[in-house]
C-alpha cells in the first residue's frame, strides 16, 4: 500500500511539473476584435491590421488607465493571419488571440483581385477565427477603415461591431455574411455570396434615393460617425464583381429563404397624389415559394411567389387609403408593382451583369439530379440560370392601417 | 448478551477468574483489592445484617454512578426490615442478576450496579441501581431543519432508545445489545425492525462488531471507524445523524441503527450517496418545495467542487469562452496581480478553510472576531492590496458558501478534499485533464459499496424503490421500500394492493 | 451482502450508445464523407443492414449455446484451438482498432484544444484515465455509463437544437451524392464501424440475465444507428455537399459555429465537456472489453491485472502513425475495411459448423 502511494506519487509530480503548455493567463494575452486584410505591391504577401481591445478601458474596477485608448490598432506586412500575429508581436507586448473576432475585413482592391480566397482558406485551417465571423469589404484600404471607426456611444470596439452589425442586419440593408456561408456557397459554386459593404469615406452624396437606395459612403446624413454599413459586395467565386445597394441587399433577403430580416420599414409610391411617398411595414410571414422547371434543353422557369403583409405607418397625402375600397385596392396594386419592378431590374442585372443570382436558388434545382456529377454538368451558374425564365410574383396578403382610423383632415384642422 | 456471557465464560477456563467464595471475609477482601479500595474514592461498601437471614451482607458500588436513593429503597431497606426465605423474596427490584465468579462482578460494578455478598452463600447478586448523568434533550443543531420535530439525540443510550420508540410503536422494533471493548466494555444497541431488516446486512453488521479488537471504543464517532469497509476512502459510508425523527425513516426503510452511550447520535447503515445529500426537511416540505430544495442544493453541490477548478480551467486555457465583455474585465483586473490565476485562486481557498477551521475551534465569546478578519482579509484588502482580482472573491465565495449547503459532516469533507483534487487538475491541462479527474472521481465513487450496497443504487444499478435519489415523489405514491438494501417486505403501504 | 451481477439492460444500452455512438463525432463522418460526400448519411444505413444479420445470428447462436460468452462459444463450436485462434484473430483486430482510434481522439484533442501541448502527455493523461476508469470494472462501468448518459445525448440534442435554424433541408440533393455505387460500396466495405458491437457478447453471462443482453443489445444497436444517421445527416445539412468532405471533425466545427444568442458566442468548451465524458467513457469500455478478450482467449483468471500493459501497449502502437490524416485515412480506412469481412463473416461460419455438428437441434 504505501510503496504504491509512493510511486504514484512519483509518477504525478512531474505531470504537475509539465503541465502548462496550453496555460495562458489572461492578461499575458491580446484580443482581437477586428482583421482587416490589404493588398500589398508584393504578390502573395498582405497588409494585416489587427484591432485589439483594451482591456483596461470601460471595466470599472480598475481605477487607472482610463487615460488609454479603447483599442489599439496595428498593421503588418505577412502572408497570412496567423504567421503575422507573430511577426507583430515584435511590437504588440502579448500573445495575440484571434478567438474573439468580430468581423474580417477585406479592402475592396483585394476582394476584387481574386486573392481573397487564399486568405480565407487559411482561416478555415485554424480554430481560432470562427465560422461565425462576418466578412466585411471596405470600399478604402481596410487598415484605413479601422483605423478611423470611432464609435461615439461604445467604448468597446467588440461592442460595437456586435451591435451596428445585428442591428443593420435585422433591418435588411446589409447581408448576412458569415464565413461558414461564404464557404457553402463559393465551395458550391453555384451561387453569388453577398458580403456586407462599409466605409469610412464619403462618397459623392447621392440626394435623389429614397430610404434604402445607397450603397455605403452615399448617405446624406449629418452628425453620429462617419463609418457607414450599407448594401452588399458581391462574390462570384471568391472574387468581388459589384455591389448591391441598400434597396436590392433587402430584395434578396426577401428571395433567399434561407436568410430572415426582422425590420423593414420603407416607402411606396402615393398612387393618387404623385409627390408622396407612403411609409409602410414589409413584414413576411412564410418564405417564398420558389417552384423551379427544369428543362434540359430549352430554358428553365423559374416562379417566385412572395406573400407578404403590409402595415401603413404614414400617409402624408392624407389620402383616405383606409375607408375608400377603390383607394384600397389601388394602393394594394401599386404596392405590388412597385415591389415586383424592383425585383425585375434585381433579376436582370444578376442575369446579364452578373449572370448568378446570390438568392441561393441552387438549392431548388438540385432535386432533379441524382449525383452531384450530373448536377455539376448541368451548370446552375453558367447555363441554367443565366437563360432562365423568370416570373416574379408579389402577393400582398393583408393590407393594415395601424391605430388610427382615419387621417387628420387636413381641410378641418387648417379651417 | 447471553452470546456475549457464554464468550466470556470460554475465556475464562482458560485464565480461570477467581469464583464467589461462600465466606464473606475472603470476598470483601478480594474485591477491595480488585478495586483498589481506599486508593479509590468512590469506591464504596454497606455492610449490614439482613432481618431475613441474620447473615452478615455486604453491599459494593461505586457512589458516584449509582443512585443513593435507589440503592437504599432497593437494597437496603428491603434487607433490613423484610422477611423472607432467600434474598430474591427480599430484594424485588426488577433486575437481579446472580452473579458466581468476579470477572462478572467487576463488570457490574463499572456498569453502575451494586453487589451484594452474603456470608455463606457462593453466589453475589446484582442490583441495578445505576444513575449516569447526561445532557438532557436538546434541539439538533448540526442538521438544522425549519420544520420537523427539534428533539435531537443525546449521550445516552436509554433516552436515545426511548426516543425512537416514541416514534415507532411497532413490535418488531427489536434493540439487540452487544459489548465491544477488551478492557472497558461498552453496550452498542442494534436497532431493526425484525420482519424489515434484511439478513445478511444484520450478520455483517453484528460481525463487524464483534471483529473491534481494541481496549475501549468510547462513542459512535470512533465505532464508525472500527465498522467500516475503506478507511482510507474519500467518502463516508455509513450515515450519522442527530435527529431521532431522521433515524427512524431510516428504520422503516429497512435500515439498521447503531446507538451507544456516549454519543449525541445514531449511525445508519447501510446508505447511499443520496443519504448524504438528503436532508430530513426535505420530507417535511411539501413534494414540490421538498424537490426545490434538493435541485438547490444538487446545484451547490456542483458548484462547491467545481466553480474554482471550472474558472481555471476556463481562463487559463479555454478564454475563448468568455464572452467578451466579462473577458475584458476579468484580463482588466488582473493585470495588476502579482500571481498566476491558479494561485490566486488556492491563495482564497487555504484563507477560506483557514477561517473555517479557526471559526470552528474557537471560543464562543471570540466568535464575531472571526468574522471580521475574515472578511477584511478575504474581502476588501487582499483585493486592495493587489494580491488577488476581486473577481477571485466572488468565485471563491460562492464556493465556500455553497459547501455549507452540503450539510452532512462527513461528506463536506469528502467535497472539500474533491476541490482541491478538480482544482489541481483544472490547472494541468484544463477541462481536458478536470473531466479526466472527474470521471475517475466519479467512477470511484460509484465503486465504493456500503454493506454490499452500491453507492450511487438505486440510480444505477436500479431496483424496486421509491427512486428518492436527486428528487422524491409525493409520498403517497411512494410503495416501495428502497430495494438496494433488499428488505424482508418491500412493500410500504399495507392496504394498498 | 452479495449481490451479483446487478448489470440490466440499461446498464448495456448506456455503454452500447456511449461506445458506438460516439462515432458521429470523432472522424468517422469526415472518413465517410470524403468518398461519398452529402449521401454519406446514407452509409451507416447500409452498413447496418449488412453487419446486422451477422450479429442477430450471434446472439442467436449465444442464446442456443446458453452461459457462454463469445469465447467460450467459440471453442465450444470450433473446438479449443480454432475457436482460440479465431478469438485471438477478433482480439487483434479490435485492439488495433483500439490504438488507432485513441491516437485519433488524442490527436483532435491536441488539434483543436491543446495545440502546443505534445501529443504524448496528452495520450498519457487520456489512457491514464481510461486504465483508472477500467480498473474499477463492468459493474462501475456500467453504472457510470447509465449515469452519464443522459447528460451526454442532452449536450449532443441541445447542439442539434441550437444548429436547427442554420440547416437547410435542400442541401440533401443531390440525393446520392457522389453516385449510389459509391455509397453502396462504402456502405458494404465499412460495415465494420459497427464491429463494436460483437466486441459486447464477451459480457454475454455478465448481465443479470441472458435476457437483458439481449434486449439491450437490440435496442442499443438500434438507438446507435438512428443516431449515427440522423447526425451524419445533420453534418450534410450544415455544411453541404463541397465543405462536407473537407471538414476533418465535423462535430468540433459545428460547436466552434453555434452560439447562445449574442452573448455567449464562443461555447465550443461546454459541448467539449461531454464530448470528452464520452470520449473517455468509450475507451474505458474498450479497454475493458478487450483486456476481457485476451483474458478469455488465454484462460486467464484474474484479467483486470492485464489492464494496465495493455493501456501501455495502446499507446506504444498508437504513437506509431506520424500524423493524423495519415492515420485516419490511411490506417483507420483500411483496418475498417479489412474488418468487415471478419465481423460479417464469423457468425455464419459459427452457424454453418454448429448447425452441420447438430448442436443447433439440441433443446
Amino acid at each position: 500500500m504505501r510503496l504504491k502511494t509512493i510511486i504514484l506519487i512519483i509518477m504525478l509530480i512531474p505531470l504537475f511539473l509539465v503541465g502548462c503548455y496550453d496555460k495562458k493567463e489572461l492578461e499575458q494575452q491580446a484580443y482581437v476584435v477586428a482583421i482587416g486584410v490589404d493588398k500589398t505591391d508584393e504578390k502573395g504577401l498582405y497588409k494585416f491590421t489587427f484591432q485589439i481591445a483594451n482591456p483596461e478601458v470601460g471595466s470599472a474596477i480598475v481605477g487607472g488607465g482610463s487615460q488609454e485608448e479603447p483599442k489599439e490598432t496595428v498593421s503588418i506586412k505577412g502572408s497570412d493571419i496567423l504567421t503575422a500575429t507573430n511577426t507583430a508581436n515584435s511590437f504588440v507586448s502579448r500573445e495575440i488571440t484571434l478567438d474573439h473576432t468580430k468581423v474580417l475585413i477585406a479592402s475592396e482592391e483585394l476582394a476584387r483581385s481574386g486573392d481573397f480566397i487564399r486568405i480565407m482558406q487559411s482561416t478555415a485551417r485554424t480554430t481560432q477565427i470562427r465560422r461565425g465571423v462576418q466578412i466585411l469589404v471596405s470600399k478604402e484600404d481596410a487598415s484605413e477603415f479601422l483605423q478611423n471607426i470611432n464609435p461615439k456611444m461604445e467604448t468597446r470596439p467588440h461592442k460595437y461591431y456586435q451591435l451596428i452589425l445585428d442591428r443593420a442586419k435585422e433591418t435588411g440593408i446589409i447581408p448576412e455574411a458569415e464565413i461558414h456561408r461564404f464557404f457553402q456557397i463559393t465551395e458550391g459554386d453555384a451561387d453569388l455570396f453577398l458580403a456586407i459593404y462599409a466605409t469610412n469615406k464619403k462618397a459623392k452624396e447621392k440626394d435623389d434615393g429614397y430610404e434604402d437606395e445607397y450603397v455605403a459612403g452615399q448617405l446624406p446624413k449629418e452628425g453620429g460617425n462617419n463609418s457607414q454599413f450599407m448594401g452588399s459586395a458581391v462574390f462570384k467565386e471568391g472574387k468581388m464583381i459589384g455591389t448591391l445597394d441598400g434597396q436590392e441587399t433587402r430584395l434578396a433577403h426577401v428571395f433567399d429563404p434561407t436568410l430572415d430580416m426582422d425590420d423593414l420599414l420603407s416607402t411606396y409610391p402615393d398612387p393618387i397624389k404623385e409627390e408622396f411617398r407612403i411609409g409602410a411595414d414589409y413584414s413576411q410571414k412564410s418564405s417564398p415559394e420558389i417552384n423551379i422547371e427544369y428543362n434540359k434543353n430549352k430554358p428553365t422557369k423559374i416562379n417566385v411567389r412572395v406573400p407578404f403583409q403590409i402595415e401603413i405607418i404614414a400617409i402624408p397625402s392624407l389620402v383616405d387609403y383606409s375607408q375608400n375600397k377603390d383607394n384600397k385596392e389601388l394602393l394594394k396594386k401599386t404596392i405590388e408593382e412597385s415591389l415586383e419592378k424592383k425585383s425585375r431590374e434585381l433579376i436582370r442585372k444578376t442575369q446579364e451583369e452578373y449572370k448568378a443570382e446570390p438568392f441561393y436558388w441552387s438549392l431548388y434545382i438540385r432535386k432533379y439530379f441524382k449525383t452531384i456529377e450530373e448536377y455539376e454538368e448541368a451548370d446552375w451558374n453558367k447555363n441554367i440560370y443565366p437563360n432562365a425564365e423568370i416570373n416574379i410574383n408579389f402577393d400582398l396578403e393583408r393590407l393594415e392601417f395601424g391605430k388610427m382610423l382615419n387621417d387628420s383632415n387636413l381641410t378641418e384642422v387648417r379651417d | 448478551m447471553f452470546k456475549f456471557l457464554k464468550k466470556v465464560q470460554q475465556t475464562d477456563s482458560k485464565s480461570e477468574p477467581e469464583a464467589v467464595h461462600t465466606k464473606l471475609d475472603k470476598n470483601a477482601q478480594h474485591i477491595k483489592q480488585l478495586f483498589s479500595y481506599g486508593l479509590n474514592k468512590d469506591f464504596t461498601f454497606r455492610e449490614l445484617t439482613a432481618k431475613y437471614s441474620q447473615e452478615k451482607i455486604e453491599i459494593y458500588y461505586y457512589s458516584s454512578i449509582v443512585d443513593a436513593n435507589k440503592v437504599y429503597d432497593a437494597i437496603v431497606r428491603p434487607l433490613l426490615e423484610s422477611e423472607g426465605k432467600q434474598i430474591r423474596d427480599v430484594i424485588v427490584a426488577e433486575s437481579v442478576k446472580e452473579i458466581t465468579d468476579f470477572e462478572q462482578a467487576t463488570e457490574h460494578i463499572n456498569s453502575g450496579k451494586a453487589i451484594i455478598f452474603e456470608d455463606g452463600n457462593n453466589t453475589a447478586y446484582s442490583i441495578d441501581v445505576a444513575k449516569f448523568e447526561y445532557r438532557g434533550i436538546g434541539k439538533a443543531e448540526n442538521e438544522s431543519t425549519i420544520r420537523g420535530p427539534q428533539e435531537a439525540f443525546t449521550e445516552s443510550l436509554n433516552v436515545n432508545v426511548s426516543l425512537i420508540r416514541k416514534r415507532m410503536h411497532d413490535k418488531q422494533l427489536v434493540t439487540e445489545g452487544k459489548q465491544v471493548g477488551a478492557r472497558s466494555k461498552s453496550e452498542v444497541n442494534i436497532v431493526y425492525v425484525k420482519d424489515l431488516v434484511n439478513e445478511e446486512i444484520l450478520k455483517s453488521v453484528r460481525e463487524r462488531l464483534d471483529n473491534i479488537e481494541a481496549d475501549n471504543v468510547r462513542n459512535l464517532e470512533l465505532l464508525e471507524q472500527f465498522i467500516e469497509e475503506r478507511p482510507y476512502s474519500l467518502v463516508p459510508t455509513v450515515l450519522f445523524t442527530e435527529r431521532p425523527g431522521n433515524a427512524t425513516s431510516y428504520l422503516e426503510d429497512g435500515h439498521i441503527i447503531i446507538l451507544m452511550n456516549n454519543s449525541a447520535g445514531c449511525l445508519i447503515v447501510p446508505v447511499t450517496f443520496w443519504s448524504f445529500f438528503h436532508s430530513p426537511e426535505d420530507r417535511y416540505l411539501r413534494f414540490l418545495f421538498g424537490n426545490f430544495s434538493r435541485l438547490v442544493r444538487m446545484l451547490a453541490f456542483y458548484l462547491t467542487t467545481m466553480i474554482s477548478a471550472t474558472y481555471i480551467a476556463i481562463t487559463n486555457f479555454h478564454s475563448a469562452m468568455l464572452p467578451p465583455d466579462l473577458l475584458l474585465a476579468i484580463t482588466a483586473s488582473r493585470e495588476r496581480v502579482p500571481f498566476p490565476l491558479i494561485f490566486e485562486i488556492l491563495i482564497m481557498e487555504i484563507a477560506f478553510e483557514l477561517i473555517r477551521e479557526a471559526g470552528i475551534r474557537i471560543p464562543n465569546p471570540l466568535g464575531p472576531t472571526i468574522g471580521i478578519v475574515g472578511a477584511l482579509i478575504l474581502g476588501q484588502a487582499a483585493v486592495q492590496a493587489n494580491i488577488i482580482s476581486p473577481i477571485i472573491v466572488i468565485i471563491t465565495a460562492v464556493s465556500g458558501l455553497t459547501s455549507f449547503a452540503v450539510t452532512d459532516v462527513s461528506i463536506n469533507y469528502s467535497v472539500r478534499i474533491t476541490r482541491f483534487i478538480f482544482i489541481f487538475s483544472a490547472g494541468f491541462l484544463g477541462i481536458f485533464s478536470l473531466m479526466g479527474a472527474f470521471l475517475a472521481w466519479f467512477m470511484y465513487v460509484a465503486s465504493i459499496k456500503s454493506f454490499g450496497v452500491p453507492f450511487f443504487a438505486p440510480l444505477s444499478p436500479s431496483y424496486r424503490s421509491p427512486h428518492d435519489t436527486l428528487f422524491r415523489k409525493a409520498i403517497r405514491n411512494e410503495i416501495w421500500r428502497p430495494g438496494q438494501i433488499k428488505p424482508k417486505d418491500i412493500r410500504k403501504k399495507a392496504n394498498s394492493k | 451482502m452479495k449481490d451479483h451481477k446487478t448489470l440490466k439492460t440499461r446498464e448495456l444500452f448506456a455503454m452500447m450508445t456511449i461506445f458506438v455512438g460516439m462515432k458521429l463525432a470523432d472522424t468517422t463522418p469526415s472518413l465517410l464523407s470524403s468518398k461519398a460526400s452529402n449521401a454519406f448519411w446514407m452509409i451507416p444505413i447500409i452498413s447496418f443492414i449488412v453487419i446486422i444479420p451477422s450479429f442477430l445470428l450471434l446472439i442467436f447462436l449465444l442464446k442456443k449455446y446458453k452461459d457462454k460468452n463469445l469465447i467460450q462459444l467459440l471453442e465450444a463450436i470450433l473446438g479449443t484451438y480454432l475457436g482460440k485462434a479465431l478469438g485471438f484473430t477478433i482480439f487483434l483486430s479490435a485492439f488495433l482498432s483500439l490504438s488507432l482510434d485513441s491516437r485519433n481522439y488524442v490527436e483532435q484533442i491536441k488539434l483543436l484544444y491543446f495545440p502546443e501541448s505534445p501529443t504524448t502527455i496528452l495520450y498519457f493523461v487520456f489512457i491514464g484515465v481510461a486504465f483508472i476508469g477500467a480498473k474499477k470494472g463492468l459493474e462501475v462501468i456500467g453504472y457510470s455509463s447509465w449515469i452519464g448518459l443522459p447528460l451526454i445525448k442532452f449536450s449532443m440534442l441541445l447542439m442539434a437544437f441550437l444548429i436547427f435554424d442554420r440547416i437547410i433541408l435542400l442541401r440533401i440533393f443531390p440525393i446520392f451524392g457522389d453516385g449510389l455505387d459509391v455509397v453502396l460500396t462504402q456502405g458494404i466495405k465499412k460495415a465494420s464501424i459497427f464491429s463494436e458491437l460483437f466486441l459486447f457478447t464477451i459480457a454475454y453471462t455478465a448481465f443479470k440475465d441472458t435476457n437483458t443482453f439481449r434486449k439491450g443489445s437490440y435496442l442499443g444497436s438500434f438507438v446507435v444507428i438512428f443516431e449515427i444517421t440522423f447526425f451524419f445527416l445533420l453534418y450534410t445539412l450544415v455544411f453541404d455537399y463541397n465543405s462536407v468532405g473537407k471538414v476533418a471533425f465535423p462535430f468540433h466545427d459545428i460547436t466552434q459555429y453555434i452560439n447562445f444568442g449574442d452573448y455567449f458566442t464562443n461555447v465550443e468548451t461546454f459541448f467539449m465537456v461531454f464530448w470528452l465524458l464520452a470520449a473517455y467513457m468509450r475507451f474505458i469500455i474498450f479497454l475493458y472489453l478487450i483486456a476481457w478478450i485476451f483474458a478469455a482467449v488465454f484462460n486467464i483468471k484474474e484479467f483486470e491485472p492485464l489492464i494496465l500493459p495493455f493501456a501501455f501497449f495502446t499507446i506504444i502502437i498508437g504513437m506509431i502513425p506520424d500524423n493524423t490524416l495519415l492515420n485516419d485515412l490511411f490506417y483507420r480506412d483500411r483496418l475498417l475495411n479489412y474488418m468487415t469481412p471478419l465481423f460479417i463473416s464469423f457468425p455464419i461460419i459459427l452457424w454453418i459448423v454448429a448447425f452441420f455438428k447438430g448442436d443447433l437441434k439440441k433443446t
